[in-house]
């Protein structure tokens, strides 16, 4: 009964998303009119800080769906304020009310498609993943191009005809060169600790993840298929992300369709195999102005903390690679900042997207830590972003990186 | 803007329509046909001033105008208190936030008004510091928002209201001057706090602050019967070590709990009616005196478990709302020992109308409680809906034959001034309102006089046959 330091600070975390409180989505005219208008939501919108205006913060957003779905005249510009949310979560973890905020938004922005008001964004990338198969437009063949970039990479290019473990790669690490390297420091890994698996190649496209978001509900279930039937074909008994949005697309969407195969984070796997002493991995050298130890910062990406419940499995691998020292910044876990980079944000208004990730960065930064390690592709893109404005000398890594160079090192 | 024409930052104000809707509202849903009419809640414009500056700036121009201005922070409350009556321009200060600067030597913190209690007491818990108390909607209510209200909450019954806890104010006047406002100035800081708005636009805030408290107990307890519970909370709250907060609840809160699905501590039985938390925090000796103290209590202790959950909740009592799924509501000062007979009258007023209603609420003082009466209704049928409001000046009727009245006035509460204040305080508000705001273009239309519609001639009759109208309407059910 007693607590030592009370906070009120601490009250964030419950009731929401660790508390015993159920959260409830029974349609939008439903939670719109539950909605308090309190501004709870207000408070933790990162978009809502950057844009300022009222209806750009969670609980604007639910009065503009009302006002869409009443009948009031509204432009696709209008609308654009339900395109400037990353999707981040951190709304519904303080609504009083409970509102399922995320499934809130996601019906919201399929209501604009109906509407005929969606902003231009999501339309190119729909339009690319219809080409292509990624949300990016290139060309579908060079999906596996990264592996061709690696010196030590097999004679099969990681392309197995069976495999226990399918690692679905994602559009981010296999097409953007700066995090092509997450992709690269997973197989590596996974081969230094004797994972019998394979990637998809060319056969692998978009998860739908930016579709689903975007409100487009019919336009991913051809990629569904298709990704289907390959890892089907692949006789796998694990999937593993580096991408956690992808994660979270294949256990909602996919997973009914995959009955017994663990869907699993890299660093879900990664845990495992540290825990197992699968992975001999040497001290990580210190950067430049540390003394002894890499002094790292952890930050949590949404889509794998709050939307997607794992914050100690990425803490576990930090914990597990010698010559690592981790400081946490105070707002961590369901607390954790918002990179600026998901729901579809930086295909609607890039540059809110940045401001975003420079103020992350500043927070991350102000620990001490000049490396600054997470456990997303899309947040590695967009914190590095962030840095390169604000913070030049902070590093940004994907902690699969930083635990591959463990391997590399000596 | 076309209806305002102001020399301000482009990027910083605004007419469009629909974000102009966005701030003709506040917490509580009010249909049209009772504002329509009578009031024009939708601004012309929005302005965002990003410095003191830029809000002098706005208020000179209003001044030489003659336009309202309406300020607005987290627009949490429930009166229109932040809602323009009379259009203009609602000036948005949520860009004036954070900038917060500790004086750990004096115990004393700088803010800027539009950074929340939450955000506060967070940076301040990370420097070995905390705030005295804070609201029940600390999540997004404000500094400067607070300042503006009656600025009782959780923590009040230690270390007294905000008012008390406030140093210093920087305050844009009407006409555009910045000044510095204690309680020496003249006009003198008193002068501003629960002035809801209509005196000026407070740009920083200097208030007291306590070093983080070494530990904290929370103790739940369940009573059979609403006598003894107000029995034991007169006893605490009276008593040394004073707890920090006493949180009460009654069944027909829990039953709301319980309908919206959420777990609740226990299910209101007959042994088991409404629920007591009480915390304590500071030095150790405190939280022990306090366990001493809890023992002369009748009620039922529940388990450690329970009561640091409850203690978690304290900021998320709008989790009845689900039932609604709309909620009204009646939010009152009563003295503290009629709480269990308004608690009674409200139960058998809410029987004989088939309406469950619950009652939650702290308190604030060593003879004041903050009570919140709450039941369910559903803006989306319109002529239930405006039956259901009929209920609220019922309840104040009721909570008016125990000493009770209104927590906050803004438009809405002005149907009960002669509740709120005797006829010298009201002269004296006014008179202060007419020193400053000459032009009466600060927040026009609220605290100072009821409008037409709000007349007691008016108001009181067609809220009681709202009431009534209600009544029958839950009959029929």
């Amino acid at each position: 009964m007693t607590k030592q330091s009370p906070s009120l600070g601490e009250t964030k975390q419950s009731p929401s998303v660790g508390g015993k409180d159920p959260i409830f989505f029974q349609g939008l005219i439903e939670e719109a009119t539950v909605c308090a208008h309190c501004g709870y939501c207000r408070s933790v919108c990162p978009t809502y800080a950057g844009v300022g205006w009222e209806s750009c913060s969670p609980r604007g957003r639910i009065q503009l769906t009302q006002f869409l779905l009443e009948g009031t005249p509204v432009t696709a510009g209008q609308m654009t304020r339900l395109y400037q949310c990353t999707l981040c979560g951190a709304c519904t973890t303080v609504c009083p009310t409970r509102i399922d905020l995320r499934e809130f938004w996601l019906n919201a922005r399929a209501e604009t498609v109906t509407h005929d008001v969606l902003p231009p964004g999501p339309g190119a990338a729909r339009d690319h993943v219809a080409e292509t198969g990624n949300i990016y437009g290139y060309p579908p063949e060079e999906r596996a191009g990264w592996v061709e970039y690696m010196l030590d990479a097999p004679a099969d290019l990681y392309q197995r005809d069976t495999a226990e473990v399918v690692y679905f790669v994602g559009c981010s690490s296999s097409y953007s060169p700066r995090v092509q390297r997450i992709a690269e420091s997973f197989v590596r890994l996974m081969t230094a600790a004797r994972v019998d698996f394979t990637i998809l190649g060319q056969g692998e496209l978009c998860c739908g993840f930016p579709l689903k978001v975007a409100g487009m509900a019919n336009d991913y279930q051809h990629l569904m298929e298709h990704n289907l039937e390959r890892v089907c074909a692949k006789g796998a008994k694990t999937m593993v992300f580096t991408c956690p949005a992808c994660r979270i697309m294949w256990m909602e969407e996919y997973a009914p369709r995959l009955p017994g195969v663990r869907m699993l984070h890299a660093t879900e796997l990664l845990a495992e195999l540290s825990a197992a002493d699968r992975l001999s991995l040497n001290p990580i050298p210190p950067r430049d102005g540390d003394s002894i130890e890499r002094v790292v910062t952890y930050h949590d990406p949404c889509d794998l903390g709050r939307n997607g419940g794992i914050y100690d499995a990425p803490r576990q691998v930090l914990g597990s690679i010698p010559g690592v020292r981790l400081i946490e910044i105070h707002e961590r876990r369901e607390r954790g900042l918002c990179c600026g980079g998901g729901g579809d944000l930086e295909m609607v208004d890039p540059a809110l997207s940045l401001r975003i990730a420079e103020k992350t960065v500043g927070k991350l930064a102000a620990t001490g830590a000049e490396t600054i390690v997470t456990a997303c592709p899309q947040c590695v893109r967009t914190l590095t972003r962030g840095a390169e404005q604000c913070a030049p000398n902070v590093q940004v890594l994907d902690v699969v990186e930083l635990m591959a160079s463990a391997l590399d090192s000596q | 803007m076309s209806a305002i024409p102001l020399d301000f930052p482009a990027d910083r104000i605004t007419d469009d329509l629909i974000e102009r809707r966005h701030y003709a509202r506040d917490l509580a849903p009010v249909p049209g046909i009772l504002v329509k009419p009578f009031f024009k809640a939708l601004p012309d414009g929005i302005v965002r001033p990003g410095n003191v500056e830029q809000v002098a700036h706005l208020m000179q121009q209003a001044t030489r105008l003659h336009f309202p201005v309406t300020p607005r922070a987290a627009g949490s409350t429930s009166y229109y208190n932040s809602v323009p009556v009379r259009g203009g321009i609602v000036l948005d200060v949520n860009d004036l936030r954070d900038g917060i600067d500790l004086d750990p030597m004096h115990h004393t913190v700088r803010v800027l008004p539009a950074t929340t209690w939450f955000q506060l007491d967070d940076a301040l818990q990370q420097q070995g510091f905390a705030t005295k108390s804070y609201p029940s909607s600390a999540v997004s209510a404000t500094i400067g928002g607070w300042v503006n209200t009656q600025g009782h909450g959780i923590g009040s019954l230690q270390y007294g209201s905000l008012g008390e806890q406030l140093i210093s104010l920087q305050v844009v006047l009407p006409d555009g001057q910045v000044r510095t406002i204690t309680r020496e100035t003249n006009p003198p800081l008193e002068w501003f706090v629960a002035s809801e708005g209509t005196l000026g636009i407070v740009t920083q805030v200097e208030l007291s602050v306590r070093p983080r408290p070494i530990a904290e107990a929370h103790h739940l307890f369940a009573f059979g019967d609403l006598s003894s519970l107000g029995q034991s909370i007169q006893t605490l709250a009276r008593a040394e070590p004073r707890p920090y907060t006493i949180f009460f609840a009654d069944d027909g809160y829990l039953e709301l709990l319980q309908r919206g699905g959420f777990h609740v501590p226990f299910k209101p039985t007959s042994d088991a009616r409404s629920l007591l938390l009480v915390s304590f925090q500071g030095e150790s000796s405190q939280i022990e005196g306090g366990k001493d103290l809890l023992l002369r209590l009748s009620g039922h202790e529940l388990s450690a478990d329970l009561a640091i959950e409850e203690w978690s909740l304290r900021l998320f009592h709008l989790r009845t709302k689900r039932v609604g799924p709309s909620l009204l509501a009646a939010e009152m000062w009563l003295p503290l020992n009629n709480l269990a007979p308004y608690l009674h009258d409200v139960a058998t007023f809410a029987a004989r109308r088939h309406q469950i209603m619950g009652n939650y609420g702290l308190v604030v003082a060593p003879d004041q409680v903050q009570i919140t009466s709450i039941y369910p209704a559903d803006e989306r049928h319109t002529f239930a809906y405006l039956a259901a409001i009929g209920f609220t000046k019922q309840l104040y009727d009721l909570g008016a034959r125990y000493g009770g009245r209104p927590y906050g006035v803004g438009l809405w509460n002005t149907a009960y001034l002669s509740r709120l204040f005797s006829r010298e305080k009201l002269a004296e508000l006014r008179r202060r309102k007419a020193q400053l705001d000459p032009d009466n273009i600060m927040n026009p239309g609220k605290l100072y006089a009821a409008p037409f519609p709000l007349w007691p001639i008016t108001f009181g009759p067609g809220a009681s046959a709202l009431g009534i109208a209600h009544t029958l309407h839950r009959r029929k059910m």
